[in-house]
């Protein structure tokens, strides 16, 4: 019977499963992949290939490699005789191209790509279209230069021909700084804890989620229990606005805080008539720009405590009320002695839950201030974030974001931890000490 | 000589067959083209290649063959976005044909492998690839070969309000010599700072708007660098250069100038609608832009008589250690590595018909641009363009590129990073270089020469 039981209950849990494995360990597992490696947007994703190009000759002639061997790899000439013929006809170039070519080029080298082209372009039979040209030009050049090996192999046979007798050690250098692709590494975390900018993003990042988390819960604490004390039609109404910026879609919510805090925008106007500073409130002044980044995500979030306190709030026996009344309490009295002992759960859900969620929201501070003005709104997550995947320049540093983003994901495990125990999770999903 | 040699023997016997097979086969392409930092009035960037595409369709039916081109065409008005989206569809394989995106980016797509050398396709010693100008064809070149076509050119230029200047004491004809003077070195950035610290007081222009400069990340920041006496790229190795001095110097003039209350400490990161509205109607008293903002200027925000209200200059000189100078950020059209190897020749031959005169003289007058040949002066619709005459005459010859290198983007992150912190007053102007500093030495080694200039 047990046994049953259980296999039934890996039944029921497995969707589950199937889905913390694909949306959160999978990400989480790559995350920590990419973030030992030095992944950008010029190292690709998927792998590199192997390329000698002008600029590694010339790093490589600065690190010691043999003149000789610079020289032979640096050779870009193109060689008419039976060989290259050969070559060519066998790589399907025309055979009537091919004749012409072998009549009047027969013995010729020529040093570069455009000096070959003049010399073709002088045939009669040459293909007419400009790719073709050049496609038949290849066979007859041996140069390794700017050509992507898409194998090892393939790279060191190449350097191999074209330097016959290369010394062991020179190939091996030459092969390895030749990749193009990304490499392991743990740098990203040594640069990580030795950047002075990260004490700055930490701190703007629990500065954020402290004054955010704490308007969250005492708003929402605020409008759950005003609203439970207004007659329920009444109530209910309030409620239902208070929800207007989770349910707002969030571009159209972020549009809307912009046109609001705008250099001409209502706060802006306001101020003016009050005779206050009148400028653009979301991104002229540090403080006002935290306190617009704290307002757009403190309601949002705000709404989410009212709902969950709202309903906890109709769980408690209303007798309990009714008989506190009697002995003549207060409303405070009634907040502090009954309600909120018995919001106590609510109260830690909403603040262990919103801790996590804050600590990776990103999207409305990039909306609103974008980090601004400077970077000083800009949050850890919102970082990881732009040095992976979102900045001007385009260069996405795929390796230190994931290395930043896997911080977040280790952090939030720590609280998740530190909120179980020190909320005594295991108490509230105990079983009852009464069994029914 | 090809980068994708594996396909070449392929390609060869295609081409071959399709050849000998009867010509009347119709032949249907798709063709993608995406465009960064495009919006309505730069459209032309794309559109040029449905004119091509109709025009190679006509010339092939002239040869009795039927070619089918769809162009699929996609404008990002922002950077970040685009950027991101190109990367990322590469990843996939499924980026466009043509990339139209500045040449910096040109580095670190080649290294990544998602690019086509376009040398491979087009002939550049044929027209109208022959008269492009040589310094925009290197632009668009790295690393031995010519990755990309110039699709436009443009100079960064820096603009003084006339009337403001007339306020201030400056005769009519002090303020058309202002530009000489600039170019000598006579006028610089803190000569600037005074004049509109001038017109703040004088009320002429609002208190910390005499000088606007750009509101967010751009090339534009690269020429304050050089302004002190910067370098970006040493030339006799070919490395990155990280100039201490110049970046303090630079970041110090930012600073300098929150502090006389000429710009806000907070004025990173502003709203573009805002500051197009404000430097086109005098609000401000210097600012710097691009020689395209004329066309947002006015066209969108109503300005007449742009010649008559506004004198435009290189961006002056910091100190004696540098010098007035430009920089030009060209666009150029890439071929990706997406598709089969007919589809990226038939993309480059597009590219190659989009830069004909003419065509590209539609984008470059509707979008305020510079010519990319030498004869699109040439074409009578560019010709009667004051601005684009002018502006290819003053501002070009002295206007420099950001150097085409897979790491410079690096560089440059850690450089904004730094005036963004020293500008807000985050840091200090020394952590600031410290730290900007500290990340490219971490990141790329000795890759990147520090000139630390007698600090």
């Amino acid at each position: 019977m047990r046994s049953h039981t259980s296999k039934l209950g890996l039944l029921l849990v497995s969707p589950a499963i199937i889905l913390l494995a694909i949306f959160f360990l999978t990400p989480a597992l790559l995350t920590g992949v990419f973030s030992f490696t030095n992944m950008s947007s010029s190292t690709g994703i998927s792998g590199g290939a192997w390329v000698i190009t002008p600029n590694l000759l010339r790093e490589l002639s600065d690190d010691g490699i043999s003149p000789a061997t610079i020289e032979a790899l640096r050779d870009e000439s193109y060689s008419v005789d039976e060989g290259s013929l050969a070559a060519a006809r066998a790589a399907g170039v025309a055979a009537e191209f091919a004749d012409e070519i072998a009549s009047k080029l027969s013995g010729q080298r020529f040093a570069s790509d455009s000096e070959f082209m003049s010399a073709l372009k002088t045939l009669r039979t040459r293909p007419r279209r400009v790719r073709d040209l050049k496609l038949a030009m290849e066979p007859f050049t041996r140069s390794v230069l700017n050509i992507r090996f898409e194998t090892e192999a393939a790279a060191r046979l190449a350097i191999e021909q074209v330097v016959p007798d290369i010394d062991a050690g020179e190939l091996e250098r030459i092969v390895e700084r030749s990749y193009t692709g990304w490499k392991w590494t743990s740098e990203n975390y040594s640069k990580l804890f030795s950047s002075p900018e990260t004490l700055r993003i930490v701190f703007n990042t629990v500065f954020y989620v402290a004054m955010t988390l704490a308007f969250n819960v005492l708003v929402g604490l605020f409008l759950a229990i005003t609203t439970f004390y207004l007659p329920r039609r009444t109530g209910g109404f309030f409620s239902l606005i208070w929800l207007l910026p989770r349910i707002t879609p969030v571009v159209l919510y972020a549009i809307m805080w912009k046109w609001f805090t705008w250099d001409d925008g209502f706060v802006a106007a306001l101020a003016g008539q009050l005779g206050l500073p009148s400028f653009n409130y979301m991104k002229g002044s540090v403080p006002s720009a935290w306190t617009i980044v704290i307002l757009v995500n403190g309601f949002i979030g705000a709404s989410f405590g009212m709902i969950l306190f709202s309903g906890a709030l109709r769980a408690i026996p209303v007798q309990q009320l009714w008989a506190s009344e009697v002995d003549g309490a207060t409303r405070w009295q009634q907040v502090r002695h009954i309600i909120l002992p018995q919001l106590r759960w609510p109260i830690l859900f909403v603040t262990s839950y919103q801790t996590l969620s804050l600590l990776t929201s990103y999207q409305e501070i990039w909306l609103t201030t974008n980090g601004g003005p400077g970077n000083t709104t800009a949050v850890w997550a919102l970082e990881a974030f732009r040095t992976a995947l979102f900045n001007y320049s385009g260069s996405l540093q795929y390796g230190l974001g994931a290395a930043m983003a896997l911080v977040l994901v280790a952090v939030g495990m720590v609280l998740s931890i530190i909120y179980l125990r020190l909320f005594r999770f295991d108490e509230l999903v105990s079983k009852p000490k009464i069994e029914f | 000589m090809t980068i994708l040699k594996k396909t070449t023997v392929l390609a060869v016997a295609g081409a071959l067959l399709s050849g000998a097979a009867s010509a009347a086969i119709a032949e249907d392409y798709t063709i993608s083209v995406w465009a960064g930092g495009s919006g309505d009035e730069s459209d032309y960037r794309v559109k040029a290649i449905e004119i091509a595409a109709d025009l190679y369709e006509r010339e092939a039916a002239i040869r009795g063959e039927e070619v089918n081109i769809t162009v699929e065409t996609q404008l990002f008005s922002g950077w970040d976005d685009f950027k991101q989206a190109v990367t990322l569809a590469a990843e996939s394989g499924t980026a466009p044909n043509i990339i139209v995106s500045g040449h910096e980016d040109i580095g670190p797509w080649v290294q990544a492998g998602i690019l086509r050398p376009v040398e491979d396709y087009v002939d550049f010693d044929a027209w109208p690839l022959n008269q492009l100008y040589e310094n925009l064809i290197q632009v668009s070149s790295y690393d031995g070969k010519i990755w990309g076509i110039p699709q436009d050119a443009e100079s960064r230029v820096f603009f003084f309000w006339r009337e403001h200047l007339e306020a201030v004491g400056y005769s009519k004809e002090e303020i058309d010599a202002l530009p000489k003077k600039v170019l000598d070195g006579e006028y610089t950035l803190y000569s600037m700072l005074d004049d509109v610290k001038k017109m703040q007081d004088a009320g002429l222009v609002e208190e910390a708007k005499g000088f606007m400069p750009r509101i967010s990340n751009g090339p534009d920041y690269w020429q304050f660098y050089q302004s002190f006496g910067g370098e970006m790229v040493d030339e006799e190795s070919g490395k990155l250069v990280f100039d201490k001095q110049a970046l303090t110097d630079m970041y110090q003039f930012f600073v300098d100038a929150v502090d006389k209350g000429v710009v806000p400490a907070t004025y990173l990161g502003g709203d573009w609608d805002t500051w197009h509205g404000a430097v086109s109607s005098g609000k401000a008293g210097a600012w710097h832009g691009g020689t395209w903002h004329y066309a947002q200027w006015t066209q969108k925000n109503g300005l007449d008589d742009f010649f008559g209200k506004i004198v435009y200059t290189l961006i002056p000189a910091g100190n004696e250690r540098g010098r007035a100078n430009a920089i030009t950020h060209p666009l150029v059209y890439l071929l990706s590595n997406t598709g089969t190897d007919d589809d990226a020749a038939l993309a480059a031959e597009l590219v190659s018909i989009a830069s004909e005169p003419r065509i590209n003289a539609l984008h470059a007058v509707k979008s305020s641009h510079l010519a990319i040949g030498r004869e699109e002066i040439n074409v009578p619709l560019y010709a009667e363009s004051r601005w684009a005459t002018e502006a290819t005459e003053n501002l070009l010859p002295h206007a420099n590129a950001l150097p085409n290198d897979a790491d410079f983007g690096v560089v440059w992150t850690a450089m904004y990073k730094g005036l963004e912190a020293s500008w807000t007053g985050v840091s200090s102007v020394a952590d600031a270089v410290e730290a900007a500093e500290q990340s490219v030495v971490s990141a790329l080694g000795d890759k990147v020469i520090v000139r630390d200039g007698g600090m």
